[in-house]
């Protein structure tokens, strides 16, 4: 037996973490991840203003703020509701809401893609092209945003979402230019990403139609699946979901089995070694993400892919391109259905509101995001964010290995269990809030 | 334009941050025809000529390094490494620094975890530390939370160019924080009348007296050099936070403190006997256009 | 002496008569030519400066809102703590109260009871400005210190200057026993009493 353990630093997962390998005979038997410092967000927000989450909390991440602030304000408007306020947020607030969220999840998705799977896996099977992908990234994601900014004033850290809805008040010169720009996204899509028409390609329902798919896409699928990528990164198929989107309803889905959640099970607890708290529910561990969401939600691809691929790499990725474009597809709805005439907040600013608790739950790029708030004298007492590469990333208990960590036992190298690592799209700056 | 001519070596160095900065520039419409102009040695997203690793080693070249996040002398590693060390090694080597965004540049929201030990690069809120003393003479300070990717670009540009950039006392290029985040908000009518918002959600008001907008005294260009090409907070009714400022973030960023109804802060360089006399003449008047919508519709 | 000046002294001249004559004769009774005569000059020299009634009413009332202004600036530039400064205000307006009392009576009796005549040209605190702008900076300071409670500007303002305003017209109504000095501790003390800080 011989055992051998390498320390190995991981960059550009919006920060870095150590990933600490043991190997047996060849094989990896297990793997730690590490991170050595946390910013305390948590703390920092204890004695300030309820509201003034709204500013702090985005601050946890620069690719996902606008899912914290979302989180945020959401935990906010369920402590008001659990005090005896009712909040019903008007369907222009929601849908702008929506829209601007499925704006940001995008974006990720998009720069995920070329910015990380594509120089990632080529370097990985020795493909190495000179192509500039990171254009490709930077172009897409500078469109979108500004969608997402006609709205939400701008991005990276808007706080535009408030109690009662949002601080916008647009018009349809505001709509029109934010619907010229999701064209252009969904044309950028079919073009250059799928090489196909973006109903075709939510049309396609089944693994032997994959083939029809082009473009970079198409690319890295034919790469992934010629490269045994459809059996490697398998972990314990186990999903779960919390927030409620287009996306999926919550539940979770143990392999294809899908039940009920309640949010009362979820726990955080320290680990030893590193700074991340694990997070488990009902004492066991699950994947977030957008595969776990297309489970949950049972779409037909997903469960087409998964039926031939299980959970494996191929089957990850494949699930968070998907999401692209469900959510440009839905982008293009909310915009047309927008109700400009009606009002964007209904609660007053001061809702004179000083003792309530909440919580919040929003499904972020990487999976579901938690806020928890409990504000006392007007001022916050506590504050928890457990953020989706939370779950992913737990170290294990002694039933079972992390979801990350099970994906990545019985690599033969360290290249291929950091590939597995990168395809959860791991968030460092998440986890170390 | 890529010419035969030196690129300066660039190296963007992260310390205690959320990466908003590095996503901000990412999101500039020209990334790719600036950043060729330069010769990318590392950064966080984009592909550089080195890996981690080499940076962590200390041995990698650089002219021109951009800090993102916030300072801190001890407990805070790479690899093992103290990361204050690496950016006293780059900067030591570096002709041009850069610090981008208020952690990097004041200490920002993330000084609040630990405030006697975690700072901005130079400054601590607005002293001078040891470092400012050493490396003062390199220094190009660009707070905002995040940073505007054309303050970015812009000093990159003018480094490219060889062109000196002007800055004030807090080594800020004036041509970008001269002007307030007031300068250019739609709402600056309501501001000059006296029109307040009581509440979210209209294009209708000035926030500045009861919502807590700090853009007549923040230091920025905002609402000049708009976001994405396309708005700012205020245009959008989110209040301006200050978040340029060396005491970002303040308490209750959703309030306007007052005095007795006097805001406690006026607008830059704005004497208090002047504000207040020109508020009790504004507010004396009721304009009908004021106290209408902006917009009428047919119904 | 300068033209200018010269035009400045004769405008202050033509108020303070004004003043004079509408505390004596009430203010519907006096007209321009009275005004004109007691100072010997034209009916159209008065008319150079202000060119009606109606006018030369606004322009006294932003006159005796300045001069009252002025004195409490000083208060407002000394070190003093708010609760000396709050003697200090009462002290001056009880004393132009007495030395002047064309000037605070003009206030009670004309511009608070002949909206008409100010409400266009004087709208809202227009023309009092010089001296609700001292009252505000006053009341700024002293809760940015921390001496006064902080609360809604009218509220206090409404305590602060209708208990003095309440004083001057019972004076004004010969109904005080005692001069009026003699109320500067009391009703200074209660003033600070409801003001302060916790």
């Amino acid at each position: 037996m011989k055992k051998l353990q390498i320390r190995q630093l991981i960059e550009k997962i919006e920060g870095e973490a150590e990933l600490d390998f043991t190997f047996n005979d060849g094989l990896i038997e297990d793997v730690k991840i590490n991170f050595g410092f946390y910013r305390g967000i948590e703390e920092i927000l204890k004695g300030k203003d309820a509201r003034d989450a709204l500013v702090i909390t985005p601050r946890v991440c620069g690719i996902c703020n606008h899912a914290h602030l979302l989180a945020a304000v959401r935990a906010i408007e369920n402590g008001y509701e659990n005090a005896g306020l009712k909040v019903n947020l008007s369907s222009k607030a929601n849908d702008i809401r929506e829209f601007t969220l499925a704006c940001e999840l995008i974006q990720n998705h998009v720069k995920w893609f070329y910015m990380t799977i594509l120089p990632q896996l080529e370097a990985y099977i020795y493909q190495k092209s000179d192509e500039n992908y990171a254009i490709k990234a930077t172009y897409f994601a500078s469109n979108i945003t500004k969608a997402l900014a006609i709205f939400a004033g701008q991005w990276p850290h808007s706080s535009y979402a408030v109690p009662g809805g949002v601080t916008c008040d647009p018009t349809h010169l505001d709509v029109m230019q934010a619907k010229s720009l999701i064209d252009e996204s969904i044309t950028f899509f079919e073009q250059v990403m799928t090489g196909l028409s973006l109903e075709s390609y939510l049309n396609i329902d089944s693994v032997s139609d994959l083939h029809k798919i082009q473009g970079d896409l198409g690319k890295v699928l034919y790469k992934m699946g010629s490269h045994g990528m459809a059996k490697m990164g398998q972990s314990h198929d186990k999903f779960i979901v919390f927030g409620d989107c287009i996306l999926s309803k919550p539940g979770k889905s143990i392999v294809t089995t899908v039940s009920n959640v309640d949010i009362r099970y979820v726990e955080e607890a320290l680990q030893s070694g590193t700074v991340a708290k694990a997070v488990k529910y009902k004492n066991k561990l699950y994947e977030v993400g957008p595969l776990s969401r297309g489970m949950v939600a049972k779409t037909p691809i997903i469960k087409s892919f998964h039926k031939r691929y299980k959970d494996s790499l191929l089957t990850r990725v494949f699930a968070r391109m998907h999401e692209v474009a469900l959510l440009l597809d839905y982008n293009k709805k909310l915009l047309d259905n927008l109700q400009l005439d009606e009002p964007s907040c209904i609660l007053d600013s001061d809702v004179g509101f000083y003792e309530f608790e909440g919580v919040g739950v929003v499904e972020a790029a990487r999976g579901s995001l938690i806020h928890k708030t409990t504000v006392k004298c007007g001022v916050i007492t506590n504050y928890d964010i457990i953020t989706p590469t939370q779950w992913n990333l737990s170290h294990g208990t002694k039933d079972e290995q992390g979801v990350a960590i099970e994906a990545m036992i019985g690599s033969q190298s360290m290249e291929e269990a950091t590939f597995i690592f990168r395809t959860f799209d791991v968030c460092s700056v998440c986890t170390t809030q | 334009m890529i010419t035969e001519s030196y690129k300066p070596k660039l190296l963007w160095l992260q310390s205690i941050t959320c990466n908003g900065n590095t996503h901000s520039f990412l999101n500039h419409p020209n990334l790719f025809s600036i950043l060729s102009h330069f010769e990318i040695m590392h950064h966080p997203v984009l592909e550089g000529a080195y890996t981690m690793d080499d940076v962590i080693k200390g041995t990698v070249a650089c002219d021109v390094l951009i800090v993102e996040g916030s300072f801190t002398e001890t407990k805070f590693l790479k690899a093992g490494v103290e990361v204050s060390s690496l950016m006293k090694i780059y900067a030591d080597k570096a002709k041009h620094i850069i610090s981008a965004g208020t952690c990097a540049t004041f200490g920002g929201i993330f000084k609040q975890k630990d405030p006697e030990n975690i700072s901005g690069f130079c400054f601590d809120l607005e002293e001078k530390t040891s470092r400012y003393v050493q490396y003062a003479s390199k220094l190009i300070s660009l707070p905002g939370c995040p940073v505007h990717p054309k303050w970015l670009s812009y000093v990159l540009l003018m480094i490219a160019n060889n062109t000196k950039i002007n800055i004030d006392n807090l080594h800020r290029p004036v041509e970008l924080y001269g002007y307030t985040v007031h300068t250019g908000c739609t709402r600056n009518e309501y501001f000059e009348w006296k029109i307040d918002a009581k509440n979210f959600g209209l294009k209708e008001g000035c926030l500045f007296y009861e919502q807590g907008c700090q853009g007549p005294y923040t230091r920025g260009s905002c609402n000049k050099i708009l976001w994405n090409d396309t708005s700012s907070k205020t245009r959008v009714g989110t209040p301006c936070f200050g978040c340029t400022e060396p005491n970002y973030p303040q308490e209750s960023l959703f309030r306007t403190k007052t005095n007795m109804g006097i805001p406690a802060k006026m607008p830059l360089g704005i004497p208090r006997r002047a504000y207040l006399i020109l508020t009790g003449v504004a507010k004396s008047f009721k304009i009908k256009r004021f106290s209408e919508k902006l917009l009428e519709y047919d119904k | 002496m300068k033209i200018a000046d010269k035009k400045a002294l004769k405008r202050e001249s033509i108020i303070q008569t004004a003043l004079q004559l509408f505390s004596s004769n009430g203010f519907h009774k006096t007209t321009i030519p009275d005004i004109a005569a007691k100072l010997h000059i034209s009916v159209g020299n008065v008319y150079n400066y202000f060119s009606s009634k109606n006018i030369l009413a606004q322009e006294i009332i932003k006159y005796t809102s300045e001069a009252l202004g002025e004195k409490i600036q000083v208060v407002n530039m000394s070190d003093a703590s708010a609760e000396e400064k709050i003697h200090e205000i009462v002290m001056i307006y009880f004393t132009m109260s007495k030395e002047k009392p064309e000037m605070i009576e003009y206030f009670l009796r004309v511009y608070l009871s002949n909206r008409d005549v100010f409400t266009d040209g004087c709208d809202g605190m227009v023309c009092v400005s010089g001296f609700i702008t001292e009252i505000m900076i006053f009341f700024d300071d002293a809760v940015s210190s921390g001496e006064l409670r902080n609360q809604d500007f009218f509220s206090a303002f409404g305590l602060f200057m209708g208990y003095l305003g309440g004083m001057v017209f019972l004076k004004g109504e010969d109904v005080l026993p005692k001069e009026i000095e003699f109320y500067i501790d009391d009703i200074s003390r209660n003033i600070y009493n409801a003001l302060k800080a916790e």
